[in-house]
């Protein structure tokens, strides 16, 4: 988007306000900043000349804290993409100003290198499994850093090793097989929630689907989350070149960010002459992986009875992005014995939204605390989900208040109910 | 910027988290739904009663303006900070403090959103029968400040006639109540009735005893669809000419229908010319007869398309297009000026049909919308902001059609209040004599001129 395109876009917003009724963070400030109007009249001051990005700590904070829910563009009468319109800000604030510490470090450092996330997790399991973090934890070292410590806390327990070094035993040669699939593990899947990967790796192959799950890049979500175009589209390019030359029937993931960024591939490139054809042909192969298992195969015989309340929270990139809302509930409602509740406001963010857990700490805890009261009243065990960085947002969210539940992806209980895990 | 005093005696008052005054606050505090801005000098969040009464004697103290605010939806400016001085934003207070079921109110504080009150009682079987196309945002305090209106207005009324008392903090800070609110229950002129509309000139609206209507049995609606906007117009008039009261009667014109089915994707048919959507409600024996009468008038106005909303799914989406309406034009313009003229039922037709020529004459682009049951007209006069010569043209525009309509013994605003908008056309409507007594009610209740100056009346 250009900056001619970006005005135009901006003087969309009329300002009629119903972003309100629909908008996390102005739920719990009440502050007009804080809400899409808000926040997109502050970009049109500066891209009428105002102000200048990155020249007012004010406004780079407001379109910091947007958490690209895009609850306020699907409620928007006319449209506004106040999502894209923020990256774009937040691009043009990194311009001005570079970018900050946290950015460089994690995005940059880590993210954009598999490698290095590789020798990071086992660093996070060494001091997860080791007791280091219980010595941490029980030190009380972390309460004079308040920040690191809501860090920690909202770092998974228990992990396992990366779902990568479990492949050898877990992939296997499917005999004539229904589809070929190559499976996008994304970053946190692969380094936190193995168990959500194998179960998919699992099903799929018992459904009669060979899978193969090639080395990847990061989706380049957080990147464009953060207004990091520059490497979303690195990234994104070597994902593309190494997906198209496995030639699968479909690219599946079970994470909803690595799914709705990789179906963006497509508009990523859309002015880019050499990519644009290639970034088609990938984006038009991405599935969720609830949607594969719904819509693509045929009804499971072989699902066993899990006696368990369970209730399902829509991630903001699957509800909005993938538009994938329908498909996990009904894979849950097939599995007999279970017993489904349908949680108030199921469809809004839990404050998650990637990393901004970690860079909005308070806003992210109060949303959070919202959605914890919501599932508490459904009465559910099991909080079912499809994005690893949901899942470890949630399950935060659910230590926090001593909730004895669990987080699980759809298709660990489809995993379960046939015996495979 | 206010005075260092007055700032620290706020913040004693709200604490520091309820008072903003950096620049960029005070940037996104200057604007409502209108196209009006002007900023704060100060932002304050009150969240009680208390705290409001406090606010409002410094106010009187330090002779400093307030514009009380609610969502911030108004259509006529009335939210904005035209003096600068203290933006009294409502919202915090938003508790629904009793549901009665038996005698049918709820006392709710002044910043509960519309929808969340409805939401509240719903499941009880009831409505607030005041539903503004707003109301996802637009608070209760501000639907009795500006007596807002709805698409249900047609059998149910407006805000006005769904409000039994009120708190009020007068300037000076004195609370009060009134109505059925009111220990002196006996008083007859009708004190809650002078704020509703008052726009925040008289006092602040603190909490509110509401009317709750029993839901209806069964609805049904429909569209009908027209080649001309006066065959729409027509069919309106014929309907209530037969003693039909429908729950609603909303007309919609070509760039309405467009922009709203580019939102919701319905359907719509986008060529036609006009769409008449409208509800009847009652008991499920008295609503068959109705909608036979109905068609029977539609196909004499020559509808060329008659539907019903098969279920509830598909009537919610009919109305949620009809409320994205004001919102959806933004695909269009990035700017409206829209008026809310109303105009005996009779004269609807005809006031259409002008408004329609005036849109060419003048070269603007005017999208229509009416609450046709009301005679109460939405002309949306579209401009870009950085045409000052297309903005030259909507103010002419305007300027006739309010002439016009007050030809027809209508009046300047249904629902949208006077505000800034309608500031120079009061002495259209009004003589001089009876904007001389509006002016002595203001003086009287607000001697010193600070709430929400310079709005409605010029004093």
């Amino acid at each position: 988007m250009d900056n001619k395109e970006l005005k135009k876009k901006i003087r969309e917003c009329n300002r009629c306000g119903f972003c309100q009724d629909v908008c996390p963070t102005y739920r719990y400030t009440k502050n007009e900043a804080a809400v899409a109007r808000g926040r997109v009249r502050l970009a049109r001051l500066i891209s009428e000349g105002k102000y200048k990005w990155g020249e007012e700590d004010e406004i780079t904070e407001h379109i910091k804290t947007c958490l690209l829910c895009r609850a306020c563009v699907v409620n928007c009468p006319s449209s506004v993409i106040t999502d894209e319109i923020m990256m774009k800000a937040r691009e043009e604030i990194n311009f001005a100003k570079g970018f900050n510490l946290f950015h460089k470090l994690l995005y940059r450092g880590f993210l954009s290198h598999q490698e290095r996330l590789k020798v990071a997790g086992m660093l996070a399991r060494f001091y997860d499994r080791s007791g280091a973090r219980w010595i941490v934890r029980n030190s009380g070292v972390l309460n004079t850093f308040r920040k690191l410590k809501n860090m920690e806390n909202i770092l998974p327990m228990g992990l396992k090793p990366p779902l990568r070094s479990q492949l050898p035993e877990i992939l296997k040669q499917v005999n004539k097989p229904k589809f070929r699939i190559g499976y996008f593990a994304g970053c946190a899947t692969n380094t936190f929630f193995s168990d959500i990967g194998k179960a998919a790796l699992l099903y799929l192959q018992h459904r009669g689907c060979q899978v193969e799950v090639p080395e990847i890049q990061c989706c380049g979500g957080p990147h464009k989350s953060a207004g990091d175009m520059e490497e979303a589209k690195r990234l994104a390019k070597e994902n593309i070149v190494t997906f198209l030359k496995g030639d699968y029937d479909y690219i599946i993931s079970d994470c909803a960010t690595c799914g709705s960024t990789l179906k963006e591939y497509e508009e990523l490139f859309k002015n880019d002459l050499q990519m644009k054809e290639k970034a088609q042909q990938f984006s038009e192969k991405i599935l969720d992986l609830n949607k594969f298992i719904a819509d693509y195969l045929p009804p499971d015989e072989d699902l066993k009875a899990l006696d368990k309340k369970v209730t399902y929270h829509d991630p903001c990139h699957l509800v909005r992005g993938l538009e994938v809302t329908a498909e996990p509930r009904e894979l849950l409602k097939r599995i007999p014995g279970v017993e489904f509740r349908e949680m108030r406001e199921a469809d809004w963010c839990c404050g998650g939204a990637g990393s901004y857990c970690f860079t909005q700490q308070e806003m992210s805890a109060k949303i959070l605390e919202g959605k914890i009261d919501n599932f508490i009243e459904t009465g559910a065990e099991i909080l079912a989900t499809s994005c690893p960085a949901c899942t470890m947002q949630l399950s935060a969210g659910l230590r926090k208040k001593s909730v004895k539940a669990k987080v699980k992806h759809p298709v660990q209980l489809l995993a379960e109910s046939v015996g495979l895990v | 910027m206010l005075d260092k005093h007055l700032l620290v005696k706020l913040k004693s008052i709200v604490g520091k988290e309820d008072i903003l005054t950096s620049k960029i606050s005070r940037e996104v505090y200057a604007y409502d739904s209108s196209p009006f801005i002007h900023e704060p000098e100060a932002v304050v969040f009150p969240e009680t009663t208390a705290e409001v009464a406090e606010i409002l004697k410094l106010s009187e103290a330090y002779s400093i303006p307030v514009v009380p605010r609610g969502a911030g939806t108004c259509l006529s400016g009335g939210a904005v900070s035209l003096y600068g001085g203290i933006s009294l934003v409502l919202t915090k207070m938003d508790k629904i403090l009793d549901i009665d079921t038996v005698n049918e109110t709820a006392l709710v504080e002044t910043g509960v959103t519309n929808l969340n009150l409805q939401k509240a009682v719903e499941p009880l079987g009831f409505m607030f029968a005041p539903d503004p196309a707003s109301q996802k945002a637009a608070t209760i305090g501000g639907n009795v400040a500006e007596c807002a209106g709805g698409i249900r207005g047609v059998k149910y009324g407006v805000t006005k006639d769904h409000v039994l008392g009120l708190e009020v903090v007068l300037p000076g800070g004195e609370i009060v109540t009134t109505g059925a609110l009111a220990s002196g229950y006996g008083f007859i002129p009708d004190l809650t009735g002078i704020f509703s509309g008052s726009e925040g000139t008289f006092g602040i609206i603190t909490k509110i005893l509401v009317k709750l209507t029993v839901m209806p049995e069964t609805m049904r609606t429909m569209m009908a669809v027209f080649d001309s906007l006066d065959k729409a117009g027509e069919a309106v008039s014929a309907i209530i000419a037969k003693g039909i009261v429908p729950t609603t009667l909303e007309i919609m014109d070509k760039s309405m229908i467009r922009a709203v089915d580019d939102f919701l994707k319905l359907g719509f048919p986008r060529d036609a010319e006009a769409v008449l959507l409208l509800e009847v409600d009652g008991y499920e024996v008295e609503i068959d007869r109705q909608v036979d009468v109905i068609e029977e008038i539609f196909r004499e106005k020559k509808a060329s398309s008659v539907q019903s909303a098969k279920d509830r799914t598909e009537r919610e989406k009919l109305w949620l297009a009809r409320r994205s309406g004001n919102g959806a034009l933004g695909r269009i313009k990035p700017a409206y000026m829209v008026q809310d003229i109303t105009v005996p039922r009779h004269r609807l037709p005809q006031m259409l049909r002008f408004v329609s020529d005036i849109s060419k004459k003048y070269d603007i682009t005017i999208a229509q919308m009416a609450h046709a049951g009301d005679g109460n007209l939405h002309p949306h006069l579209l401009y870009d902001p950085d045409d000052p010569e297309e903005f030259e043209r909507v103010e002419e525009a305007s300027h006739e059609i309010f002439e016009t309509a007050l030809k027809m013994d209508g009046t300047l605003t249904g629902e949208h209040g006077i505000g800034l908008e309608k500031l120079p056309f009061m002495k259209l409507q009004f003589s001089e004599k009876d904007i001389s007594f509006m002016k002595r009610v203001k003086k009287a209740l607000d001697t010193n001129l600070n709430l929400n100056k310079g709005k409605v009346l010029e004093l």
